[in-house]
């Protein structure tokens, strides 16, 4: 086992909490501080970027791949989508068609680490890591089962899929928007419909981003950033700087965002010495 | 500052030049950091007498003495050893190799470099492309070991192929579904259906770069440092 500590959290340059300005971002369901929203408006606006490949929810915990090329297009992928969505397969087919040079992805740790690696390593000549210029990855604490959660939730508590409004994680409860109503089913009673693989996952903030983003519960409102790297710190700049963001230091949150990671390895540790 | 350069030996064993292609290709971008002893470029045996990297393609074959010897007689010479390439890292497509195949049928048996000698990092691919030894010696002339961990840590292992992949990842649950091997496998031999890969089982040629490229078996493999 690697000594648990030192790669908690990994590298990084800076901690905030971060905001949108644009009042139109904060109507919409953003999962936090619609700061994810904002970052990437910025970047498509100033042309940083060609494109952004992000998830849209469709139904239930489900999302799917889009890419969005201006503010609406992002500002309907605001918010969070439950399950993984499986962009490996299919975001290469969708760069190709749309012939995007520069795109920004935005993906959870997972999928960052294999996104991070493909654009550090390109074994493939079939990789494209080189048309990858942001990897902003969400913290992440598992995704669902979704089949399996879906039908725990029809069979317990009489919700089904396509009435779900909107889903929100919160530090006891997972709330499940539906018919006007909230749904909050305690965390521990919802983790337990995890996909396994994420039970022994390590990884809460996505050590391979260029920025992570998240939240804490002593800062509702807000999302959590760390840049990890030149290039993310200058996004993260270049966005407050012109106005696409409220931006103040979060070295305070810090502390919040360890217990968590500490949390989920030590989840990862507990399950693999069940499952091994 | 001037910096020494770094100097590299390359030497090939069994395989289909692939790699060697790559790394000639690799070169001209790294010829400002690297000094690079490969036969192409040289007649007669390599230059000096030590080498901060050996650079290794092509698999072992247990049934040459010769070659067991070279190999030894490599890891006197060089600090550091990189398999490079499925072949040389993991036994890759030479582990079909059973004897009584023409032109040699006397080679029977493949082995991945560190079944004769430890190796230091293991790159597979088939073959890796020249931007990947690129990027190999920019983090490691970095001194970033834990950008390089999962090379490091693969150095280790003799065999990692899709099979194990299902074996490993997908019969114990912990596949996640995210679709990374079915994008990175070179010949298509992984599909993925309802969410989970599938192996189409002769297009397999135990190149290993689903596995590695797998963000669940990388990350495990990472942390305990062996296969699960
Ligand atoms: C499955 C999951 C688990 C999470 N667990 C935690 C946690 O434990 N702790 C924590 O602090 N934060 C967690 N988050 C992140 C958090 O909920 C917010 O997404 C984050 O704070 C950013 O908020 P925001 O308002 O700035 O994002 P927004 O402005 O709403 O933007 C979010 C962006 O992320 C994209 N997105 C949403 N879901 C996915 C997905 N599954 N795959 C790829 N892209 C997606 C959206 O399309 C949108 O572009 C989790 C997110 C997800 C999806
Ligand atoms: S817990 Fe880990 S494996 Fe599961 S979705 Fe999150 S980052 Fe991916
Ligand atoms: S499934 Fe594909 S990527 Fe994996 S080892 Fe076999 S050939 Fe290589
Ligand atoms: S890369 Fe790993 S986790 Fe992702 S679908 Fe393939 S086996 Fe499952």
């Amino acid at each position: 086992m690697m000594p648990i500590g030192e790669n908690l959290l990994g590298q990084f340059r800076g901690v905030y909490l971060a905001r949108a300005k644009d009042e139109e971002i904060l109507k919409r369901k953003v999962a936090s501080g619609g700061a994810v929203t904002a970052l990437l408006c910025y970047a498509l606006d100033k042309g940083l970027v060609d494109g952004v490949v992000t998830s849209k929810r469709v139904k239930g915990f489900e999302g799917k791949a889009v890419v969005a090329r201006n503010k609406e297009e992002l500002l309907e992928a605001a918010g969070n989508s439950w399950s993984i969505v499986p962009f490996a397969a299919r975001i290469k087919a969708k760069i190709e068609e749309e012939d995007l040079k520069e795109v920004a992805i935005v993906c959870l740790p997972c999928q960052a680490q294999f996104f991070g690696q493909m654009r550090d390593f390109p074994i493939l000549e079939t990789d494209f890591g080189n048309r990858i210029k942001y990897i902003i990855s969400l913290f992440c604490m598992g995704t669902f089962a979704f089949e399996a959660f879906l039908n725990y939730l029809r069979v317990r508590y009489g919700v089904r899929a396509e009435n779900i409004k909107n889903i929100r994680l919160g530090r006891e409860f997972l709330e499940v928007h539906h018919n006007g109503t909230v749904l909050a089913i305690p965390l521990k009673e919802a983790f337990s419909y995890l996909q396994t693989g994420c039970l022994v996952c390590t990884d809460y903030t996505g050590l391979w981003s260029d920025v992570s983003a998240g939240f804490v519960e002593s800062e509702p409102g807000w999302t959590v950033l760390i840049t990890r790297n030149a290039r993310g710190e200058e996004l993260v700049k270049g966005a407050e700087k012109e106005g696409y963001i409220e931006l103040r230091d979060g070295s305070h949150v810090l502390g919040d965002i360890l217990k968590r990671a500490r949390e989920k390895v030590a989840r990862a540790q507990r399950n693999m010495a069940q499952l091994f | 500052m001037l910096m020494e350069k770094l100097k590299v030996l390359h030497v090939d064993f069994a395989g289909c030049e692939g790699c060697n292609v790559s790394i000639i290709r690799a070169y001209p971008k790294l010829m400002n950091e690297i000094e690079l002893d490969i036969s192409y470029l040289r007649d007669g045996p390599p230059k000096y007498d030590e080498y901060d990297v050996a650079l290794i393609t092509g698999g072992a074959c247990m049934n040459e003495p010769r070659i067991l010897e070279e190999l030894r007689e490599i890891r006197e010479k060089a600090k550091v050893i990189v398999a490079f390439g499925s072949c040389a890292s993991l036994g890759g497509i030479l582990r079909f190799a059973r004897g009584g195949q023409e032109p040699r049928p006397d080679h029977r048996n493949f082995q991945p470099i560190n079944s004769v000698i430890p190796v230091d990092y293991s790159i597979p691919g088939c073959p890796p492309t020249p931007q990947m030894l690129q990027s190999f010696f920019k983090f490691f002339m970095a001194g970033n070991e834990s950008r390089l961990r999962l090379f490091k840590v693969t150095a280790g292992l003799k065999k990692l192929s899709g099979f194990d992949l299902i074996d490993d990842i997908v019969l114990t649950g912990l596949c996640i579904g995210c679709g990374a091997c079915e994008l990175s496998c070179p010949t298509g031999a992984i599909r993925l259906v309802e969410k989970r890969p599938t192996i189409i089982q002769e297009r397999c040629i135990r190149c290993g770069t689903c596995y590695i490229r797998c963000p669940r078996a990388s990350q495990l493999i990472c942390l305990g440092g062996e296969k699960p």
